[in-house]
């Protein structure tokens, strides 16, 4: 383990924390700062920890993977669009759309990332230009769909977009309940409880996240696949001496890092706003990029350097919410173009190498030629 | 390897394709006659049936047609941004009297529009007309006229509702960017709205509002996963009100507190008929009354009235829906006195008209 980042990434994490806390605590009490700041952090830390989980499995596997955004992007449209047509032409239950879409976002990112996985390991394309065609064939095609499908002369849906099935729901982890009996029906007391459960009251995208980032860890470090997989990703060479199959390993796991995308996508059309827009993922994938070099190239690094994006992104809404108790020597803190390049400055820090090198693996974005 | 390029070259293509669109074509009327007084509208990308402003404009021209005061009325839907030109073109071609386009996104085009078709009258629907083409002002087109509204008293109107609605009386506000004058008089009226409904009912009523100014121009208006983050924040800190107003960012807001069960106060149109999924929830929408605004300009190049540069319309609320049970008789009348007090000019929002 890599103490020295985490310790790094957990200061952060704790000055933005800290200087929200100090100013906010004029209008509102530390702990309910504290607790709604955290609840942001991890909600808006999910996409970019998704899509940082799918860099890591292409990258460990040596392809470099620049479509996240694309493959974000598009599973975020059919995901919502699959949602709909089971809502409204199959006629099925809203939860049965909304978990088919789901499932229509997972498979979306793994045929993306098949098609980066023809180019990039059976066509040898250099994989940068692979990804930006990724990238830009996820503009162009949820954007000509998009149009077409709900405005479109010929549109099923005559012009307009239908209703969505909705959004997954929160899921509640009873801690109220449970500590209820401990506060000995103090009002106060009680109200720090339920500040508390907000934090852990997310929806199930969010809360599979982390499951996810622990379990990726666990395949990566701790199985004979995850052995493989660095070893293609490392020396294909050598692994294929060995009897590994360096292109299979690739595309199975190229594959699981679009499942990755796709679930990232249907955190944004399905579990946060019922709806899509041309170009929602707004650069998410590439920040998620970032967030996998920040946390070199490990699930857990990279869970880490996603919270940081999170944690800088919930401090940037609070410092609004609080702007007029901002003292004056602190002003520059209104300017939250100030405060929104928190995350971008330190990934340049930590690209320089002043806590630690990143190392990405030896044969990344090298095709494998026997 | 040349095989290959192929491939990625076709895959490029194909993308570059499928960003390409159409749009239809006006029928052709004996608009170039004198007597004939045609009026055309030009959309906004999307259809007219948009329930939001496309429809309230072409209501609006409609309502000329059946007051009498135009002859012919015809629209053309925008499909894409780069087509406004040519849409609007085609009313200019064929002898309209007014011209009418609807959007922020026309207002150049529309400008532009105004110096090729020189006798024709344009009335540019929410957009701000001080276009300078040329050193000397004179060469401005002078048969332009922008509808503008005072954002100021529409958000001054739901942030007074939302303030006598919240029972934790903490209200929130979701915007796009402060640099956009219209999205920081919504924003600065809401929160004088609350104030001055403080000063009626004698409470306090904390107002959160945040303006997404941390992002480029080009993203600040279409974030909706921040909206509902922001949204979802305030609402943790016990807002349960929230006004959305900054396009999809907003929408986002908007959502995420009707999903939560809070009051969702929507923009520009009547949002409830725009947003269904947020529409049960839906308390009212700060709109800006476009259908009065067109047909009085209308009516008014006609007769010859009308002037160049920036014309203000009216503001309003939106009525409530399915939140009508809840709002009290009370609330009502206030929102009504209110209303009559922004109109009558006794009542002032006191907000600068741009960030100061």
């Amino acid at each position: 383990m890599d103490w020295k980042r985490f310790g790094f990434i957990a200061l952060i994490i704790i000055v933005l924390f800290s200087v929200v806390v100090m100013i906010g605590q004029a209008k509102q009490p530390p702990l309910l700062i504290v607790t709604s700041m955290l609840a942001t952090t991890i909600a808006v830390a999910t996409p970019l920890t998704l899509g940082a989980l799918s860099g890591v499995f292409c990258e460990r596997a040596g392809v470099v993977n620049i479509g996240i955004e694309g493959m974000m992007l598009t599973a975020a449209f059919f995901g919502w669009l699959g949602g709909i047509y089971m809502f409204h032409i199959f006629q099925l239950p809203p939860s049965v759309s909304i978990v088919l879409g789901v499932f229509f976002a997972i498979l979306t990112g793994a045929l993306m990332a098949l098609l980066h996985a023809v180019l990039s390991i059976t066509f040898k394309v250099d994989q940068i230009i692979g990804g930006t065609v990724i990238n830009i064939l996820a503009v162009g095609l949820t954007g000509f769909l998009n149009r077409q499908l709900f405005f479109g002369s010929t549109s099923v849906f005559e012009g307009s977009v239908p209703s969505s099935p909705g959004v997954l729901p929160t899921v509640h982890i009873p801690i109220t309940e449970l500590f209820a009996s401990i506060c000995n029906s103090s009002a106060a007391c009680l109200q720090n409880v339920q500040a508390i459960n907000r934090v852990f009251d997310q929806k199930p995208i969010a809360m599979g996240a982390i499951l996810l980032v622990f379990l990726s860890h666990y395949i990566l470090f701790n199985t004979r696949w995850g052995l493989r997989t660095r070893a293609v990703g490392e020396h294909p060479q050598a692994a294929d001496t060995v009897g590994i199959n360096v292109i299979f390993m690739r595309y199975a796991n190229v594959l699981i890092g679009g499942m990755f995308a796709g679930l990232a996508g249907a955190y944004f059309t399905i579990e946060s706003v019922p709806s899509f827009e041309p170009l929602l993922t707004n650069g998410r994938g590439f920040i998620s990029l970032a967030a996998m070099i920040f946390g070199n190239w490990t699930p857990i690094g990279a869970w880490a350097a996603s919270l940081v994006f999170g944690a800088s992104q919930a401090m940037l809404i609070n410092m609004q919410i609080f702007r007029d108790v901002i003292p004056p020597a602190w002003s520059f803190l209104q300017e939250s173009y100030i405060v929104g390049l928190t995350p971008y400055i330190l990934t340049m820090f930590i690209l320089t190498g002043i806590i630690g090198r990143t190392t990405p693996p030896a044969a990344d974005g090298i095709p494998y030629e026997k | 390897m040349k095989k290959l390029y192929f491939v990625m070259a076709l895959l490029i293509v194909a993308s570059m394709i499928l960003s390409a669109c159409g749009a239809g074509a006006p029928t052709a009327a004996d608009c170039a006659k004198e007597e004939v007084f045609c009026v055309g509208l030009v959309t906004d990308v999307g259809k007219i049936n948009d329930k939001s402003f496309n429809q309230s404009a072409w209501e609006g021209v409609q309502k000329s047609n059946t007051d009498g005061v135009a002859d012919v009325v015809q629209f053309i839907e925008t499909a894409d941004a780069k087509d406004y030109a040519k849409n609007i073109a085609q009313f200019g071609d064929a002898g309209y009297d007014v011209i009418v386009t609807v959007g922020f996104g026309l207002g150049e085009a529309t400008a532009a529009a105004g110096l090729t078709y020189p006798d024709v009258k344009f009335i540019g629907v929410d957009q701000f007309q001080a276009w300078q083409f040329t050193e000397d002002t004179a060469d401005d087109s002078a048969n332009v006229t922008g509808l503008g509204f005072p954002e100021d008293n529409a958000g001054f109107l739901v942030g007074a509702l939302a303030a006598m609605m919240s029972e934790s009386h903490k209200i929130g506000a979701v915007c796009g960017t402060d640099v956009v004058p219209p999205v920081w008089r919504f924003g600065e009226g809401y929160k004088a709205g609350a104030a001055y409904a403080d000063g009626m009912n004698a409470t306090t009523t904390e107002v959160f509002v945040v303006y997404h100014s941390d992002v480029g121009f080009d993203k600040t208006f279409t974030d909706p996963e921040w909206g509902a983050q922001t949204a979802k924040s305030m609402m943790d800190q016990g807002a349960d009100a929230i006004f959305g107003c900054g396009g999809l960012t907003g929408n986002g807001a908007i959502t995420a507190a009707a999903q939560a069960g809070k009051y969702a106060i929507g923009v520009d149109a009547d949002q409830y008929l725009t947003l269904p999924e947020a529409a049960p929830r839906m308390l009212s929408s700060a709109m800006k009354l476009i259908t009065p605004g067109v047909a009085e300009l209308i009516a008014a190049a006609k007769d010859g009235s009308i002037t160049a540069g920036n014309f203000t319309g009216t503001a309003g609320y939106a009525p409530y829906h399915d939140l009508d049970g809840e709002v009290s008789a009370e609330i009502k009348t206030a929102m009504e006195d209110i209303n009559a007090g922004l109109l009558d000019g006794s009542i002032k929002t006191g907000v600068s008209p741009v960030k100061p």
